[in-house]
């Protein structure tokens, strides 16, 4: 059993949490991907509708688990992949079904006659914007250097094998260059503000997006450090048995564990203290496909605001976006190809 | 400064940058020297085009208020503090200002409710040259 069949069935029990708990970090005029006016964010049917995705999408998560933890050493290592996927459809069908209520009710009550629909930009995010805090993206370097230098001391690799030798380096400079280039992306995209309180709900977004840049750098510092326990068991630095396998996934539990906990309660902390009154959103469901997909070529913004939970999404109206997507999956899927290339 | 748009409304979005931008200077929010976001930020925070954006700032460059530059990007060039304006503005303006009247004559509002919101509405801006006007006008 390696750290990547552990994790996949681990990751049932967290997808049905991360889904479960995802109204309680989306903000209250955003319910299933549905535009809602500030006066109706409190409304029988949003609470019914919450109340019903949260039992649903709960008892899925559980059912999900029990079935994947009972068959934990039966069959093939895919099939917890199976019932992953069939949790995440199932979840889907828990979120259409919630958004399809909540359209039908918006339009038979006609939420949005009469309402001016605004959109607000506050100029001193681009004109006093907030600093990206590099500095804690230098103890992940520190750990890429290290684990350079292990490798370096550790004896070469085979000729034929290079990359191979390097894989762990190469993964964490993918992973680092990722996440830095994701966060600098969400930097220059536009703010999620409350229409109804735009100044002092900017300021609650710098917050949050601070706290969650930290979070993010120590989850990331901590899977370099994985990525490097990985490299000195693979290169035998500390002998046979030196470094026990469930040790390089540790600290990634460890991160992740840390990063979601922040996450949740920065994302919980935003979304509480937003405005009830006055001043609607515009309505712009029609660009969201399934509630979920932004899709407004219209929209310059490569990265906005995600529909469901605390987090961003891309536009993919924008060009830009499937060249990013294409370059994101294309870096690994293009190493895999060369190493089955060098194998044969 | 907030910048609130109605992108579905009547009146075109380039007009409406326009326009808010015009009440924070008035207001005393935008002095002259202030930095403005460069036209593709804008974009982005309104969810408009780019070329919306450069309209509204282009309109606000004719009538003085803007400068654009590569380096120093768009910066009020004017407030109420910073002198008469151009005559020829002052022209175009009065011109504006008597169809606007003539409107409100048109649609039958009493004259001394017309001079009571333009008094109520050069206070909200609070400058010294709107007082002048506001005395002018009476």
């Amino acid at each position: 059993m390696t750290p990547a069949v552990v994790f996949g069935y681990a990751i049932v029990p967290l997808l049905g949490a991360a889904v479960t708990a995802g109204p309680a970090i989306t903000r209250p005029t955003v319910q299933f991907g549905v535009r809602v006016p500030p006066e109706y964010t409190g409304s029988p049917v949003v609470k019914q509708t919450r109340s019903a995705f949260i039992w649903r999408t709960a008892v899925i998560a559980v059912i999900a688990t029990a079935v994947t933890f009972a068959t934990w050493g039966h069959g093939s290592w895919w099939l917890a992949r199976v019932f992953l996927g069939c949790e995440l459809v199932a979840d889907l069908v828990c979120y259409q079904l919630a958004r399809r209520r909540l359209r039908a009710v918006k339009t038979s009550e006609a939420w949005f006659a009469g309402q001016r629909q605004t959109v607000v930009a506050d100029t001193s995010w681009r004109t006093d914007p907030l600093r990206f805090p590099l500095e804690w993206l230098a103890p992940a370097v520190a750990v890429i250097v290290a684990t350079v230098v292990v490798r370096a001391t550790a004896g070469h690799p085979p000729a034929r094998a290079v990359l191979a030798g390097y894989g762990a380096v190469v993964a964490q400079v993918w992973v680092t260059g990722l996440w830095t280039g994701l966060l600098l992306a969400v930097y220059r995209s536009r703010p999620e503000l409350d229409t109804a309180d735009p100044a002092r709900s900017l300021q609650r977004y710098r917050a949050l997006l601070g706290t969650i840049t930290r979070a993010a750098y120590v989850f990331l510092t901590l899977i370099d450090a994985g990525l490097l326990l990985a490299g000195l068991r693979q290169w035998r630095v500390l002998g046979p048995g030196g470094v026990p396998i469930w040790l390089p996934v540790l600290p990634f539990a460890a991160g992740l564990a840390f990063f979601l906990v922040v996450w949740f309660r920065a994302g919980r902390t935003w979304v509480t203290a937003g405005g009830r009154r006055g001043g609607a959103d515009r309505d712009d469901d029609r660009f969201w496909k399934g509630g979920l997909i932004y899709v407004n070529s219209g929209d310059p913004a490569l990265m906005v605001g995600a529909r469901f939970g605390i987090g961003w999404t891309l536009n993919f109206g924008n060009r830009a976006a499937w060249v990013l997507v294409v370059c994101i999956l294309g870096i690994p899927i293009g190493l895999i190809v060369l190493r089955f290339a060098a194998g044969l | 400064m907030l910048l609130s748009i109605e992108p579905d409304g009547p009146v075109p979005i380039y007009q409406q940058i326009r326009d808010r931008i015009v009440e924070a200077i008035a207001a005393g929010q935008l002095p002259a020297g202030s930095g403005l976001p460069a036209t593709r930020q804008l974009a982005v925070d309104l969810g408009v085009n780019f070329h919306t954006v450069n309209k509204g700032y282009d309109l606000l460059r004719q009538e003085g208020l803007l400068r654009i530059g590569r380096k120093s990007g768009a910066v009020v060039a004017r407030d109420g503090a910073s002198g008469p304006p151009d005559p020829a503005w002052e022209r175009d303006w009065a011109a504006r200002l008597h169809t606007l009247l003539a409107e409100a004559s048109a649609q039958g509002l009493d004259p001394a409710a017309v001079i009571r919101q333009a008094q109520a509405t050069v206070a909200e801006f609070g400058t010294e040259a709107g007082d002048t006007a506001a005395g002018g006008l009476l």
